[in-house]
């Protein structure tokens, strides 16, 4: 530092000392390394050259691409590089002139008063978020120590790390998104905003086995609806879902794939950040079988409920008819009660098998156990294959249960030599069942026409087949049943 | 320094060089410590009006000048030796 006595006075001697002092101290200020910058005069014009490379340090701070700045030790900004100063979107000026945490809103403000407040000996960084021109941008800034000519102070970096940020909760948000379809019980698949797949989770292999991404929604799934959903096909879903509604639930039927099936489908649409539709999201569960269960939940209580109905009125019936054949309670009790067993019986089995029916040879056995071990020699069963509706088995049963208990009293069945056959022939149109005994006593036809005789011969009906026979003939007795088609199940 | 004979002050500096920005802190953290209202600064950025050089023929920058009152004085440097700069300052008040 120097001073130089005046400017010139009128005379030229001193003038000239004056001047000649002036340069000597301008050179010694330089040597001295008290200044750092020299006015170069031109023959046009002067112009300021920098010492010691400044020039190119200061160049090599405006070519940076991101944002620098040094402050000093209070935090007031003494230089800052064009970067930091798009970056902020202020004028260099007003950089200069103002606070820089005025610029970086109350939370920037904040962090960086935390970075210097704290700044030690190594460099620290802080995020945060900035209000630029070009929108919201996230920002690291480190701060390291800096010795200033008048004192510390701080090298500020101001990285925009907008794009790592965005990727990274991109990133993270695409991860969440596959981990939920992948555990999504439903098939799920991404449209873009073409409509064309673009993502689809492993459920949908169950309906596209060769694949559906790259192709068009309606292309991959021929969704058809019915008509009080008020949707025409799958290119009407996506349509609804890019125009940003749900879709939600609407049942469909889907062709293609190894077998038709039964979906429920629902869409949404699929907003990016700025909350533009870039496309969608379908999801499709598939409810074949539970439909298929809750039909034939539906037929099997409606089968309940007319077996429960038949069977009331069967067994007042029984009820009726046993006490008319009988003398007293004593006689009513043991035939009423053999009765309801039989008709016990074959609902037992019906049971088991409550929509599949039963065969002949279920409804014998199920009846004839009771009295004759079924394999033995004096029990022959042929033909019996036939699967019968329920009510017609209820039926069946009953007669059986007649016939054996007859035989057993007064028939085959009440020696020791006597035998039974039972056999079953279809013509087309009716099963033909025939009831045959041999061997047994004599036979005398029944004096009395009882409620067994009647249950035999009517317990069948009529059903456009041919009527229930029962021949008292001198071998044995022999029954003849038919039951028509419409009473037999077909495997 | 009185308030009839107010310190007029033109510091010359280079834009944001180390030493242009050390001078003009210290300036004016001087000048509001020791003459609190009685003085003007202005600051000139010679490398936005490199011609302004000319008026009081500077070469190295920062340099100081006291153009009032007059006689004019020139200080080279930073200003970072605070009492040379009050002394050349008020010496020709005396």
């Amino acid at each position: 530092m120097t001073h130089s006595p005046a400017e010139p006075d009128a005379g030229t001697e001193q003038d000239l000392r004056r001047r000649l002092s002036e340069a000597e101290e301008t050179l010694r200020a330089i040597r001295d390394g008290e200044v750092d910058a020299l006015v170069v005069r031109g023959p046009n014009h002067d112009e300021v050259s920098a010492l010691g490379g400044e020039n190119s340090y200061r160049a090599f701070m405006q070519a940076m691409d991101i944002g620098a700045a040094a402050v000093d030790g209070s935090g007031k900004l003494i230089y800052a590089n064009g970067a930091l100063v798009d970056l902020l979107g202020a004028q260099a000026p007003d950089l200069q002139n103002a606070d820089l945490a005025t610029h970086l809103g109350p939370d920037g403000a904040a962090a960086l008063r935390r970075l210097l407040e704290h700044s030690g000996p190594d460099r620290r960084s802080e995020q945060l978020s900035l209000e630029s021109p070009s929108g919201e941008r996230h920002v690291e800034v480190t701060a390291a120590p800096l010795e200033l000519v008048f004192g510390r102070g701080y090298a500020l970096t101001f990285t925009d790390v907008t794009e790592r940020v965005e990727a990274a909760a991109a990133s993270e948000s695409e991860r969440i998104g596959r981990a939920v379809m992948a555990s999504s019980n439903d098939a799920v698949v991404v449209c873009d905003d073409k409509g064309v797949i673009t993502h689809a989770n492993a459920k949908v292999r169950q309906f596209c086995i060769s694949g559906c991404v790259g192709k068009h929604f309606e292309v991959a799934f021929e969704l058809s609806f019915p008509v009080s959903s008020g949707l025409i096909g799958a290119r009407e879903v996506v349509e609804l879902a890019l125009s940003g509604s749900n879709v939600r639930a609407v049942e469909a039927n889907l062709a293609g794939g190894d077998r038709a099936r039964h979906v429920v489908v629902s869409a949404s649409p699929l907003r990016s950040s700025g909350g533009t539709i870039g496309g969608c999201i379908v999801a499709l569960a598939d409810v074949t079988e539970q439909r298929a269960t809750d039909r034939k939940q539906k037929l099997l209580m409606g089968e309940l409920t007319h077996r429960v109905k038949n069977t009331l009125t069967l067994v007042l019936s029984i009820a009726n008819r046993t006490a008319a054949g009988s003398n007293d309670l004593s006689d009513f009790r043991p035939a009423f009660a053999r009765r309801l067993e039989a008709l016990a019986a074959t609902h037992n089995l019906l049971a088991e098998d409550f929509s599949g029916g039963l065969t002949l040879e279920d409804i014998a056995v199920a009846e004839l156990a009771p009295y004759i071990a079924v394999g033995s020699e004096r029990l022959t069963i042929e033909g019996m294959q036939y699967r019968l509706t329920s009510d017609t088995a209820v039926a069946l049963g009953l007669v059986f249960h007649e016939l054996v208990t007859n035989a057993v009293k007064y028939g085959a069945l009440s020696n020791e030599r006597g035998r039974v056959s039972l056999t079953a022939a279809n013509d087309g149109e009716a099963l033909a069942i025939e009831w045959r005994e041999e061997n047994g006593p004599p036979v005398q036809p029944p004096e009395r026409h009882g409620f067994g005789q009647t249950l035999i011969l009517r317990g069948l009906g009529q059903s456009g087949a041919q009527s229930t026979t029962l021949d008292y003939l001198p071998d044995g007795v022999v029954c003849r049943m038919y039951i028509p088609n419409s009473s037999v199940l077909t495997d | 320094m009185t308030d009839e004979k107010p310190l007029k002050l033109k510091l010359y500096v280079a834009g944001e060089t180390p030493k242009s920005v050390a001078a003009i802190r210290n300036l004016q953290q001087m000048c509001e410590e020791n003459m609190k209202g009685a003085y003007e600064i202005e600051v000139i950025d010679l490398r936005q009006q490199p011609q302004l050089a000319r008026e009081h023929n500077i070469v190295a920058i920062p340099t100081l000048v006291r153009s009032l009152p007059v006689p004019v004085q020139k200080i080279i440097g930073d200003l970072s030796d605070k009492e040379k700069v009050l002394v050349h300052l008020h010496v020709d008040e005396q």
